[in-house]
């Protein structure tokens, strides 16, 4: 398995060979694919140093010369600390910068809360004209980097630090159009879990065998809000957002604010992280299970319906 | 163009501006005017090339002081890029121009307003001229009190380290804040150590000198570094009433007699 990262640098290495217009800025964030680069386009890497703020400006330049920029940053760091920056760049003014953010919800959990990611999502949310992805395995994060490269657009891009499983069925060219994919069957009576990233893959475990009362949704693409999705599963009538976020703005906002939208009121239930900091340490696993984001949690939230 | 000629224009369109205080009661003339003399020096001085077939800039100015952006648009409204029509409606509601510049105002490169992201976004221009072997130059306007940015410093770091030197930058020191003096709020002296400390060509003047500006001007054009000019103005510069004001960062009504003295002392 190759992680996230590096599936994603490597399509870009691919159009870096033929578009001398692609600049990729680093914070001090590294990647093995990320080395080959440094050492094939020396003129289009660009080291920022440890200065997530200034990175965004120097990438707003460069998109405002019709460059075609990616930033790339631990996800705390990308997110929170520069995000005043990605407002009045890309955001005001409409420029196709795409931000590839590493680390997301507890990944970082080794290193505890001034590196874990638990509000990076509600925070790009609020920015007006920002594309949100949360890939959960290499197929769609390759998707995700070549449409990226193709059509580039104000983007932000949250990556798992850990390695990710396949999803099977693979997300196809038509689910990724639509934002997101549907594993099972829509039939009224069953409970709908929502998700993407790696607590996804829990999903996938916490629901294993229980396809008669159960469909997944890997929602990869939350912004823009997929607007089938509300069409695609009007049926059902409950779902379970899970997201490794806080609960201001997470997930089961969006969620809910899509399928209102839509004028689609079903009944939702979030489970995600506590309002707090974690500074417990034990691991990634350890953090997930004690703050009831286990598998077991997500399965035994459903009885709620 | 003579310097006396530059001058003269300089004083035109601080008056032109004042008149369009009046009018719409709203701005940031002490910021203005204290930059006047280096805006009119980097356009007419021959600094800021203009393609007169193609109607627009070949090099860049970065109005970092987003509050002051608005010195420019006279500028651009006799290079033909403002229109009369909108010149005119300024002040009005729906009107093209306005306090804070953006891009969708012709001429203007950057939507500015937040302190401190310019050097870096001037930065990122730079660069891609570099490596495009493109002949072009950027030249980005800061406030001092941007200096008390981190993002202005993290990309100062970065232009010297790339030594950028088709950018440069020039910070307009009026030594005055909201809320007073930069020495009694948060002294940021001695600015010059603190940017030539960095490795940065540093170069001092007296911005409301036309001369001077340009020939320091000529000098960072030829230097094979970045660098930087910090210019000594005076906030408010040709009023009586507003210079060295801390309060005439913004607008302020004004009695009769005080606006017959700034129109007399801007002819």
């Amino acid at each position: 398995m190759t992680l996230q990262r590096d599936i994603f640098i490597k399509e870009i290495i691919k159009k870096m060979e033929i578009d001398k217009k692609i600049y990729f800025l680093s914070a001090d964030f590294g990647a093995a694919a990320l080395d080959e680069l440094r050492a094939k386009f020396p003129k289009n890497f660009i080291h920022c140093g440890i200065s997530e703020q200034a990175m965004l400006d120097i990438a707003t330049g460069l998109a405002l010369e019709k460059n075609k920029v990616f930033v790339y940053a631990m996800a705390p760091f990308l997110s929170l600390r520069a995000i005043e920056q990605v407002k009045c760049g890309p955001g005001l003014m409409k420029l196709p910068i795409c931000m590839i953010s590493v680390g997301i919800g507890l990944g970082y959990a080794d290193a505890g809360p001034t590196h874990y990611a638990n509000e990076d999502f509600s925070c790009f949310r609020s920015i007006v004209g920002s594309s949100i992805f949360t890939p959960s395995d290499n197929q769609t994060t390759k998707l995700i980097a070549q449409d990226m490269l193709t059509k580039p657009k104000f983007s932000y891009v949250r990556l798992d630090r850990d390695k990710q499983y396949d999803l099977q069925p693979k997300v196809n060219s038509t689910d990724y159009r639509n934002g997101f994919k549907i594993f099972g069957k829509v039939v009224e009576n069953k409970i709908a879990v929502i998700s993407h990233g790696k607590i996804f893959h829990d999903c996938i475990q916490a629901f294993k065998q229980k396809e008669n009362k159960y469909i997944l949704i890997n929602l990869f693409r939350s912004k823009p809000f997929p607007i089938n999705l509300a069409k695609s599963v009007k049926k059902i009538k409950n779902f379970l957002v899970v997201d490794e976020q806080t609960p201001s703005g997470n997930l089961s906002s969006c969620v809910f604010e899509g399928f209102r939208d839509k004028n689609f009121f079903p009944k939702i239930i979030s489970k995600s992280l506590p309002e707090r900091y974690f500074f417990e340490n034990g691991g990634r696993e350890y953090l997930l299970n004690k703050f009831g984001l286990s598998k077991k949690d997500i399965l035994k939230a459903t009885k709620d319906f | 163009m003579k310097i006396n000629d530059l001058e003269n224009l300089a004083k035109k369109y601080r008056k032109e501006i004042f008149e369009k205080f009046l009018k719409t009661k709203q701005g940031h003339p002490g910021s203005i005017f204290s930059m006047m003399e280096i805006v009119v020096s980097l356009y007419y001085g021959g600094f800021i090339r203009f393609d007169k077939n193609k109607k627009n800039f070949l090099d860049k100015i970065l109005v970092s002081k987003g509050h002051a952006t608005s010195a420019i648009y006279p500028i651009l409204r006799d290079f033909g890029l403002i229109n009369k029509k909108d010149w005119d409606k300024w002040g009005e509601s729906k009107s093209l121009l306005r306090v804070f510049g953006n891009t969708s105002i012709p001429g203007v490169d950057i939507t500015s307003g937040s302190l401190g992201h310019c050097i870096g976004s001037g930065a990122g221009m730079a660069v891609s001229y570099k490596n495009n072997d493109q002949d072009k130059k950027v030249y980005v306007i800061i406030s001092e009190g941007e200096l008390y940015e981190g993002s202005t410093w993290e990309a100062l770091l970065f232009a010297k380290h790339k030594n950028l030197d088709n950018l440069t930058i020039i910070i307009d020191i009026n030594s005055l804040i909201i809320l007073g003096n930069t020495s009694d709020c948060l002294n940021l002296d001695p600015i010059k150590d603190k940017i030539s400390g960095l490795g940065i060509e540093t170069h001092e003047v007296d911005g409301h000198n036309i001369d001077s500006l340009i020939n320091i001007l000529k000098v960072t054009d030829e230097s094979k570094n970045f660098s930087c000019i910090l210019a000594n103005t005076i906030k408010g510069k040709g009023s009586s009433v507003m210079e060295n004001k801390k309060n005439w960062h913004y607008w302020n009504p004004m009695t009769k007699d005080e606006i017959k003295i700034t129109r007399d002392e801007l002819k």
